[in-house]
């Protein structure tokens, strides 16, 4: 029988959601760190939405914000020129590293030891964190604003988005979607990818096939980020309505806050407990 | 009739049921909830012992002894700087005078009178001790 997909909104932001990223699998589950044009990163817990704690401290809107795998330091790159680095378990301001303009993008290494960021000035910077009073390794290269930009192939070499290059690195698949695309995010297990973009709609995508498996509405306005869980279970989207939504996988699974009932079970004693509908907010 | 937000298809299919919704912010704090077993786990409330103290068990009491009494004499130029005016020396060459009210449990926050700041005198306030780097006053 099939189900029709609940999405969950987490509220608490009140400028647009820019970016977000999960953390890895830690003992106490997985984490979530969204990035707002509020200027206050969060922290949530994965799997629920559940908010944790606020990051406070920069003075102007949050473009970047990550976790390292165990998800004990979590960094942010904002618009006051500086990239933080943060205690994710205390919520305490650890490091700030001054920037000469806006920083874009902001990136642990696996072992969390050097730290990479990027931004309106155009260089890539990488920090030791264990020497954080050490001057920086510059890389200078792009002729605009650096986007984005990631560790890959084991923390060997970087991969960088900026305005006004196309990043085409052995290009593997294109696939057409129904409206321009801002975010996009591959399974773990590489069955599926998700992607959100202007047309404010989630879709879902078969990997092997490209077909576009499901769509979704929810959010008020368009998506800036979406990205998987670590554990493939959910994706999270963030939106320039504030919002981020935590969607299912494998919608009807029970999994987070999320309970498979079977039709009969609601008409049942502990069905008060459930919500049906997908209450306001 | 439902109309809810959701798929593309709009027919009868049940929506997934849902325990509750995700908890939103705290207005009142910042989170990092130190009662939260990942906290107690990982965190370090206070300064640890020194490895040197851990490995002789004769200098524990006496870095114990020392840490007490540096603890207590802190203590006690707080009270003595009760409605005195201090001068606060802080980052970016920031140095503000005021007269000391209070401080809160966990010295994060002290309560002034009458600071005096570049653009005029704010009656009441409040520093944020991580921004302070140094306070003198007469005792």
């Amino acid at each position: 029988m099939a189900m029709r997909q609940t999405p969950l909104t987490c509220s608490g932001h009140t400028r647009p959601v820019v970016d977000l990223a999960f953390s890895g699998i830690t003992p106490y589950g997985y984490f979530l760190i969204s990035a707002c044009k509020d200027g206050k990163p969060m922290m949530r817990q994965g799997d629920t939405g559940d908010w944790i704690g606020t990051f406070l401290g920069h003075k102007g809107a949050v473009w970047g914000a990550t976790l390292n795998t165990d998800a004990t330091k979590a960094a942010t790159a904002a618009a006051d020129f500086t990239a933080k680095v943060w205690d994710a378990v205390s919520g305490d301001e650890v490091l700030s590293l001054a920037h000469k303009h806006i920083v874009k993008t902001v990136t642990f290494t696996q072992d969390s030891n050097c730290l990479l960021t990027g931004g309106n000035d155009k260089l890539l910077r990488i920090y030791d964190l264990s020497n954080p009073e050490a001057a920086p390794q510059e890389i200078a290269g792009h002729s605009s604003a650096i986007k984005k930009a990631l560790w890959c192939n084991n923390d060997k070499q970087i991969l960088s988005a900026a305005d006004d290059k196309t990043i085409r690195l052995d290009l593997i698949k294109t696939v057409e979607a129904p409206a321009p695309i801002n975010s996009a995010s591959l399974h773990p297990e590489k069955d599926f990818f998700v992607a959100g973009g202007e047309d404010f709609k989630l879709y879902k995508f078969d990997y092997s096939t490209k077909e576009e498996l499901e769509s979704y509405k929810g959010h008020f306005g368009p998506v800036h980020c979406v990205r998987f869980s670590p554990d493939g279970e959910l994706y999270a989207s963030g939106s320039e309505d504030g919002t981020l939504r935590l969607w299912q996988t494998a919608v009807g699974k029970t999994y987070g806050l999320w309970k498979c009932v079977l039709p009969e079970d609601l008409g049942a004693e502990n069905a008060e407990q459930l919500y049906t509908t997908t209450p306001e907010i | 009739m439902l109309f809810t937000e959701g798929n593309e298809r709009l027919n009868m299919t049940t929506p997934v049921s849902v325990l509750r919704l995700p908890k939103g912010p705290d207005p009142n704090s910042r989170g990092f909830d130190p009662k939260s077993p990942r906290f107690i786990a990982l965190c370090r409330t206070s300064i640890a012992t020194s490895p040197a103290s851990e490995a002789d068990a004769e200098q524990l009491p006496r870095e114990q002894h020392a840490r007490s009494v540096l603890r207590e004499s802190f203590l006690r130029c707080l009270l003595s700087m009760a409605n005195k005016k201090i001068q606060f020396h802080m980052y970016e060459r920031v140095t503000v005078e005021a007269t000391f009210r209070a401080s809160d449990i966990d010295v994060l926050n002290f309560q002034v009178s009458d600071l005096h700041t570049p653009i005029g005198v704010q009656k009441e306030a409040l520093i944020r001790c991580q921004d302070v780097i140094l306070f003198t006053f007469d005792a």
